[in-house]
């Protein structure tokens, strides 16, 4: 096959071009064998659907490193990224570990900063997208993060950035966009960025998110996160899919000095008598219905395979209601609403967010307390009315439901309420992370309201193993 | 399409078997399918909400159907549907001015004391009365922007119940595909179909023609040869109603199930029986086409025989589907080409395809209009008026060994 390419330069280095094709990079020689010898590190293929080499983009600078001291003539037609001129600068200065953050990356111009909720990550990044001043790509984990995103970006840098995604293809030189957009859009954006910002980072090792990473040929990458840990243990991959980390700020290290010191509160609740009652005759369908099958099956009748026969058992399809219907009394007990009237009660005149298991939910208080709910479906106005009307004081509260679990910009909230939720460690420190801005000398609150004697306690005994949790108290209120 | 949570498929020994609802194991389903139909063609100006409910209710007593199964009912119904979406920004708005109105009086507590002494019910009927409304009319629209209260405007697109389950049953395939890291196609016939949808559907092509003639089509994405990856898979799930509506193919795909990298076989054929929305492709492209054929005929004519597409010639990624393929017994063939129908960017890139192969023997028939359009081609041009004529053809072919 290397008869069909002649080298565009004559003499005797060998010549090889780059085209960035898709999310990948076709390599075309007139030397093959030299290539395949020099870049033994980087997984090249032969692609024989159009005769050429072919390799993730994500290997675009290894690449060049490796060719260019192999005196190959390259012909690069790689970068579409550019410098960017920002007007209007209103960054305001690092502080120390801010500054660390930004060194210790600025350095390789690869790698994962950690540093926990409330910190100022966002100012590390915009730091290091004032001083690179080239083509950037901010990737965020959800729609609100991104607005986020575009709104600091403009407030501090000057600079309106494009939005790709949630039903708008704006391209700019600077961009912010979602990982899931990212993951389908990254095939037409590779070559286009030269620094990548991966917000959230412990989101992008999963398998397709992923792909966001390998099919960008960014050399600049940073990521950001405040808990790098997964459970599958695929964070290794974020040194090779960002870099190396090169900063790690810990929160014990926070509290008390940048952070506000805070205390934690658990609040059992009771079902009332007539929640209790539909809660009782759910519970013991589902223990009679496990029961019975176990009878048949030598106890080892599981829940899991309960759901697998709700398809041919109509009778498992009530008794899976009931389960539900057992989650949903729970999340959203009547006494729940009487104990958060109390908290704003008793923190009258202090901004309180309130954070839900599901979106009804989340509704259901917004609609009893006439508080804005901050939800998924809000548009980009409505949330800023709310962000601002909460920053200015005008809202003294706002309830949420996961939006508000990563990285949202609430400023300054003291008191927090977990009215329901997952048993996830991260999100607990998320949460937790919201009200821990410190402003002056108060003290933060969060308060957890769980149900007694159901499965929201041992979530929320799992939730609490985290170090963030140390020191919680219980009360009645 | 469905989501994938929608899918219902059972991995077993290695292989694949997507829900299917057929004739002889679900033909009471005709029945739930009409009444589906029934509850969305009477159902316009009912939330979202209420109409998934209603579907809930027809299969209350139904021992076999998995709620997943009507939940994807449900989807296909509502993307045959179109709902009245609210006024954008007009429930937004109401919240906004009903939170800002309430805003000076919070805490709203259950009952007034002396510290807190702004009831909830009062400072509710106020903000209402102050809208001009009751609370209870207010509270309905606070959220009419939620998906779950848009109200369905109109329902089109789904005659028959049988449509219905056809519909669901492509819908199961093509949930399993989305998980398909490669697809296989094998046709002797319908080459041109796959071939076309398949670009379409921004997939690459492997093609291989068998000694048998059948030819295998090999279609994944660009960085399906560096490593197993699933996100072409959706454009697979696009592409399979074309294929489905062809007549003569075999299709594989390998599919990665579960969370560890282990991958099944996925296999389907025109002999499984499942119906495309896609009408079958047009036998012709054109009536001169059409004409040429009906006029050769079957039989041979100066030892020469006509059959139609009967090839592909490909070069990379570019594929040429000749009109026609003329084979002489002594084993001779010339390729035909019709051309009467264009605009410049199709002559340029016909001019384009063809100059890739030029080391076939391929014969042009120009309408006679376009002919001086027609870019300059190292090939032979025979040029026509409204149709072709055979003694033409003939003459190059006696003149052209």
């Amino acid at each position: 096959m290397s008869e069909e390419y002649r080298p565009v330069i004559s003499g005797d280095s060998p010549h090889l071009s780059i085209t960035f094709q898709r999310g990948t990079l076709l390599l075309q020689t007139d030397y093959p064998e030299a290539l395949e010898s020099i870049a033994e590190h980087i997984p090249i293929h032969y692609d024989t659907r159009v005769s050429a080499r072919r390799c993730d983009a994500i290997y675009y600078t290894e690449l060049l490193e490796a060719l260019r001291p192999a005196g190959y003539v390259i012909t690069d037609d790689v970068p579409r990224w550019r410098p960017v001129t920002w007007h209007g600068i209103q960054l305001p200065p690092p502080w120390e570990v801010q500054q660390q953050a930004v060194d210790a990356w600025m350095a390789g111009k690869r790698g994962v900063i950690v540093m926990p909720t409330g910190t100022g990550k966002t100012n590390v990044a915009l730091t290091i997208m004032k001083q690179t001043a080239v083509s950037t790509l901010v990737v965020a984990p959800v729609r609100d993060l991104m607005y986020q995103w575009h709104r600091r970006i403009q407030q501090e840098l000057g600079y309106d950035a494009g939005i790709i995604g949630d039903n708008t293809y704006n391209f700019q030189p600077v961009c912010v966009i979602t990982y899931d957009s990212a993951c389908i859009h990254m095939e037409k954006l590779g070559h286009l960025f030269q620094l990548i910002i991966f917000d959230e980072c412990h989101h992008l090792p999963g398998r397709m998110r992923r792909e966001a990473g390998l099919m960008s040929a960014a050399p600049f990458r940073l990521g950001l996160t405040a808990t790098p840990l997964r459970v599958d243990g695929k964070h290794k991959d974020l040194e090779f899919l960002i870099g190396p980390k090169v900063y790690h700020y810990r929160l014990p290290d926070a509290k008390g000095k940048t952070l506000a010191d805070y205390q934690t509160v658990r609040v059992p609740v009771h079902l009332s008598a007539e929640e209790q009652e539909v809660y009782n005759a759910c519970s013991q369908l589902v223990r009679q219905y496990m029961a019975e099958k176990n009878k048949d099956n030598a106890g080892t009748f599981t829940f899991k395979e309960l759901m697998s026969e709700v398809g041919e058992d109509p009778q498992a399809r009530v008794v899976q209601k009931a389960y539900y219907r057992m989650g949903s009394i729970q999340e959203r007990a009547d006494e729940k609403f009487r104990v958060l009237e109390d908290i704003f009660r008793l923190h009258y005149g202090e901004r309180i967010i309130v954070f839900t298991g599901s979106n009804v939910m989340a509704r259901d208080i917004s609609s009893r307390f006439l508080i804005p709910c901050l939800l998924s479906h809000c548009g980009k106005h409505e949330r800023r009315d709310i962000l601002d009307g909460f920053r200015e004081g005008d809202y003294s509260a706002v309830v949420a439901n996961r939006v508000l679990d990563e990285g949202v910009d609430i400023p300054e909230a003291k008191v927090a309420v977990v009215l329901g939720g997952l048993a996830s460690q991260r999100q607990a420190v998320q949460r937790l992370g919201r009200i821990l801005r410190k402003s002056g000398h108060k003290e933060g609150v969060l308060y957890e309201v769980v149900c007694k004697d159901t499965g929201e306690e041992e979530r929320s005994r799992s939730r609490r193993r985290t170090d963030a949790y140390q020191g919680t108290r219980h009360r009645r209120i | 399409m469905l989501t994938k949570e929608l899918g219902i498929a059972v991995y077993k020994n290695n292989r694949v078997f997507p829900d299917k609802l057929s004739k002889s194991s679900h033909k009471h389903y005709l029945l739930y399918a009409e009444e589906m139909l029934h509850v969305y063609r009477n159902g316009t100006g009912k939330t979202r909400k209420d109409l998934h409910s209603a579907i809930q209710r027809i299969f209350q007593h139904e021992s076999d159907c998995p709620p997943r199964r009507i939940n994807a009912f449900c989807k296909l119904l509502d993307d045959a549907s179109r709902y009245r979406k609210d006024i954008p920004g007009k429930a937004a708005k109401l919240r906004k001015t009903v939170f800002r109105k309430a805003a000076p009086f919070q805490p709203l507590v259950g009952s007034v004391d002396r510290l807190f002494e702004h009831g909830e019910m009062e400072i509710k009927n106020k903000i209402a009365a102050e809208l001009g409304r009751s609370w209870e009319q207010l509270e309905q629209d606070l959220f009419a922007d939620i998906m779950e209260y848009h109200r369905l405007e109109e329902f089109s697109g789904i005659d028959e119940a049988a449509d219905l389950l056809a519909k669901y049953n492509v819908a199961q395939l093509q949930v399993v595909l989305y998980g398909a890291v490669k697809m296989i196609v094998w046709t002797a016939t319908d080459f041109k179909t796959v071939l076309r949808y398949a670009k379409l559907a921004k997939l690459m092509h492997t093609i291989e023609r068998r000694d048998d003639g059948v030819y295998q089509i090999q279609l994944d994405g660009p960085a399906s040869t560096l490593r197993k990856t699933t996100r072409y898979g959706v454009y697979m799930a696009k592409f399979l109603p074309a294929l489905i509506s062809c007549s003569d193919w075999k299709m594989c795909a390998r599919i990665r199930s579960g969370k560890k990298n282990w991958f099944t076989e996925f296999n389907l054929s025109h002999r499984d029986n499942y119906h495309s929305h896609l009408p079958p492709p047009a036998d012709f492209d054109s009536s001169v086409e059409e004409g040429f054929l009906e006029k050769w005929g079957t039989e041979s004519r100066e030892g020469w025989t006509l059959i139609r597409e009967g090839e592909i010639l490909w070069q990379g990624q570019k594929v040429f589907f000749p009109d026609f393929v003329l084979t002489h017994e002594d084993g001779r063939r010339v390729l035909l080409e019709i051309v009467g129908f264009w605009t410049p960017q199709y002559l340029l890139e016909k001019a384009r395809t063809l100059g890739l192969f030029k080391e076939y023997h391929i014969l042009l028939l120009v309408d006679q209009s376009i002919a001086e359009k027609l870019p300059e081609l190292p090939l032979k041009v025979i040029t026509y008026k409204s149709a072709v004529r055979l003694k033409d053809v003939l003459a190059y072919l006696q003149e052209n060994p």
